[in-house]
């Protein structure tokens, strides 16, 4: 066979038709991969989401458990309630005790012959200013 | 398949794919046929051809323009694929001419062992055959599809079919 023979042959397979069968699975293929690109990318999607939850929930099952800090709270100022003294009256005909009024201190008398014109009382009951004419 | 491009914008964008289907998906399927050697691996090959035309869109200057670009990623998808697997099992017996003495049937035949032959070729080199000599592409349109220049399209289409005589005569012997 020589080159003359072999460009002949080759001229003669471009007009060979191509098996229809194939052409029709073209098609089909075609027709069908395009169709189920937007269900892959959705399919995707979902797959990509539920990888990321296992993954998380993995994170936080698996974390070694730890005891949370206490918070520590302001403590709120305890307010001392003052109350008024509440008047219990007294039943008719039993006399009303009441404590007895602690004795005041008397005050040291003054010095005898020395005539006083003012007499202070301090709180302290030793001393007592006297103003002496 | 007047549905196919839902995801791209208008009817007219719709109807002008579905036609260029039509009118290419021999030309592409028998281009991949060619350099693949199988009918199998080009209906692969010619859905993704079509599915990247649909990604790509049709904004070519012309119809010589869309079929350039079609033969391109024909042939690009056909070299990825035969970087992939082993030379297919297919054509790579040559048959014997003693087989039938009918005319018609000794063309047929002559056909096989050429197709068989041209598997065997280096896939630049059968790619360049298959778009010069058969599918019947200018040197400048084959250079243009292949990547390559002129030069080295004619370069190889000549060494291919150095080659090819050589393998169909050795069988011949």
């Amino acid at each position: 066979m020589n080159e003359n023979e072999i460009r002949e042959l080759f001229r003669e397979m471009r007009d060979e038709p191509v098996p229809a069968d194939s052409l029709a699975r073209v098609r089909a293929g075609v027709d069908q991969r395009i169709h189920r690109r937007p269900w892959l990318s959705a399919w995707k999607i979902a797959a990509a989401l539920v990888m990321a939850g296992c993954i998380v929930a993995g994170f936080v099952l698996l974390r070694p458990a730890r005891k949370p800090a206490p918070i520590e709270r302001p403590v709120a100022p305890e307010i001392a309630q003052v109350l008024p003294p509440v008047e219990i009256p007294a039943p008719p005909g039993v006399p009303v005790r009441t404590a007895p009024r602690p004795k005041r201190a008397q005050p040291r008398p003054a010095v005898e012959g020395v005539p006083v014109s003012i007499r202070i009382e301090t709180p302290d009951p030793d001393v007592v200013i006297l103003l002496v004419n | 398949m007047g549905e196919i491009p839902r995801e791209t914008t208008g009817s007219r964008h719709c109807i002008n794919f579905d036609q260029v289907v039509r009118q290419r998906e021999a030309q592409v399927l028998r281009t991949a046929f060619r350099i693949l050697g199988n009918w199998a691996d080009a209906e692969d090959v010619a859905q993704d051809v079509f599915l990247r035309l649909h990604r790509h869109g049709l904004d070519f200057a012309n119809d010589g323009a869309t079929g350039a670009w079609l033969y391109r990623v024909t042939v690009n998808l056909c070299f990825d694929r035969t970087r992939s697997r082993r030379p297919s099992q297919e054509l790579s017996d040559v048959p014997s001419l003693e087989l039938s003495a009918e005319a018609g049937v000794l063309i047929e035949e002559k056909k096989q062992r050429l197709m068989a032959a041209l598997a065997m070729l280096p896939v630049k080199e059968r790619a360049a055959v298959v778009l010069r000599e058969i599918e019947g592409l200018s040197t400048a349109e084959v250079a243009e599809a292949l990547g390559s220049s002129e030069v080295t399209v004619r370069s190889q289409i000549s060494k291919a079919l150095v080659r090819l005589r050589g393998i169909l005569n050795r069988e011949e012997v």
